[in-house]
């Protein structure tokens, strides 16, 4: 066989085994295939070209480039090399910052060898930002954290190299170292401290009991208890809530809320009080309204009377004067006369008439009023008795009052009749009518206190 | 257990993107051919 085409299988085989691990993110792997797949063909443009993309993909781009640049060297025409350089070309800045974390991951090294870890390590977090591809700043992370005990964030930091590198030698050896350091602190010796802790009741109860040995559950008080606890704590937040509800907001509320009434109350006060000015002012107007009117119909009725007065008067001077007259008519004409009504001449003329047809009139109807006294026509007796002392009080000294009050008394009328029988007493004293009028006056108080007594 | 020291030999510095040119050079590009090459060339 051609040892050629033998070189050229060998050189292919490798690179297909580089390209396998290469899909599955080992790295590590796929570098050493590719590496072989090298040597045994360096003009196998495919493997070197993935070579570097493996590189790459560690963060290694200088070592990726170089790659490339003998890859273009070797192949300058249809090479993928050429536009991975171009990619890489474009991004300048980018170039120009890994070239920066690289650097700085250089200088970290420095640290760690002078002792200065804490510094690497703040470094080394900024590699991490700019440049997270970076495998190798990972795993200086990691080693960095393990050596100061931060085996928290060394895990982190081994967790990311992993993902970028999955069968790297030192990403795993420090995850073993990981692994056994927290193994040894899981398995520590209990301490007095961590005996206290675990020191629990048993969770179950063994005793004896005749013959059989019986084993139940522990008897948890605390879990029984913290339902009831709990349900102990809704209740008391409830009642706190309505005490504070009742003794703080419903005072400011009904406070508020009788405010709100008084205000309400005092406008009404209010209202009512301006109503009942206006009401009294309306009712002052109104009576000075009635006043007024009372005034005018009082000035109408005195007009009036004083009309009839003039008419009466005329009627009777004019019967007088005729001649043809009876005295009691005329009397009972003049008597209708208001005197106070008339002029100064009407008086006159009043004062004439009366004084000339009075006397007559009253012996007239004395005599007729006593007539019927006697038979006990009381009525007729009253009324003509009653004009006699109109005409003339004194007629017969008091004998007119008397009758009149007797009338009255028999009539069943004691208190017209006690007027009539006191003014007997009063105009003519000791004299038999005021005797008699006395008797009748007696008789009509002790009638008057017998009705009492019953 | 680590040896953080020891560890710490392991890493090399990194390229950077001036060494390119002293990295390219310095590539050993010997494949399997040029060492048959160098066989038969002897035993010539």
């Amino acid at each position: 066989m051609d040892y050629t085409k033998k070189i050229i299988r060998q050189s292919n085989y490798w690179y297909n085994d580089g390209l396998k691990k290469a899909r599955i993110r080992d790295m590590s792997g796929a570098i050493v295939s590719l590496r072989r797949s090298l040597q045994y063909n360096k003009g196998n443009i495919t493997a070197r070209n993935l070579l570097g993309l493996v590189y790459y993909g560690r963060g290694e781009v200088v070592e990726a480039l170089v790659e490339w640049i003998i890859s273009k060297n070797l192949r300058p025409k249809n090479n993928l090399a050429n536009s991975y350089l171009q990619n890489i070309q474009h991004s300048a800045r980018g170039l120009e910052t890994i070239n920066q974390s690289i650097k700085r991951f250089n200088q970290c090294l420095v640290y760690c060898r002078q002792n200065g870890e804490d510094m690497a390590i703040i470094q080394l977090k900024k590699i991490t930002v700019s440049h997270p591809s970076f495998l190798k700043a990972y795993q200086l992370l990691a080693l960095l954290y393990l050596h100061t005990r931060q085996y928290a964030q060394a895990q982190q930091a081994l967790t990311k190299a992993r993902k970028l590198d999955t069968t790297n030698e030192i990403t795993l050896r420090y995850m073993q170292e990981l692994t056994q350091i927290r193994g040894k602190k899981a398995k520590k010796p209990e301490n007095k401290a961590t005996k206290k802790k675990k020191k629990r009741k048993k969770e179950t109860v063994e005793y004896n009991l005749g013959n059989e040995t019986i084993i139940q559950p522990a008897h948890r008080m605390v879990k029984e208890l913290a339902g009831r606890f709990t349900l102990m704590n809704i209740v008391l937040g409830a009642a706190i809530g309505a005490a504070i509800v009742w003794f703080l907001i419903v005072p400011a509320v009904d406070e508020s809320k009788s405010d709100k009434r008084n205000k309400e109350v005092l406008e009404y006060s209010e209202r009512i009080n301006s109503l009942e000015a206006q009401l009294s002012a309306v009712t002052r107007t109104l009576d000075s309204y009635r006043a007024d009117s009372a005034d005018s119909e009082e000035a109408v009725q005195t007009a009036a009377a004083t009309a009839e007065s003039y008419e009466n008067l005329m009627t009777a001077s004019e019967q007088y004067n005729s001649g043809s007259y009876s005295e009691d008519s005329i009397a009972d004409v003049l008597l209708a006369v208001n005197r106070n009504a008339l002029g100064e001449s009407g008086q006159e003329r009043y004062d004439d008439l009366t004084s000339s047809i009075y006397p007559t009139a009253c012996s007239i109807l004395y005599e007729s009023g006593t007539a019927s006294y006697n038979v006990a026509n009381y009525d007729t007796a009253i009324e003509v008795l009653a004009k006699v002392v109109r005409m003339d009080e004194s007629y017969d000294d008091g004998g007119a009052l008397l009758t009149l009050g007797l009338a009255c008394l028999d009539n069943g009328d004691p208190e017209t009749a006690t007027t009539y029988l006191s003014r007997v007493n009063e105009l003519f004293p000791d004299t038999d009518n005021a005797q008699e009028a006395k008797t009748s006056l007696e008789e009509i108080a002790s009638a008057a206190n017998q009705d009492t007594e019953e | 257990m680590l040896n953080y020291e020891e560890e710490l030999k392991k890493f090399k510095p990194s390229l950077e993107v001036e060494d390119i040119e002293d990295a390219v050079y310095q590539e050993d590009l010997t494949d399997m051919s040029d060492l048959l090459k160098q066989v038969m060339d002897q035993k010539k």
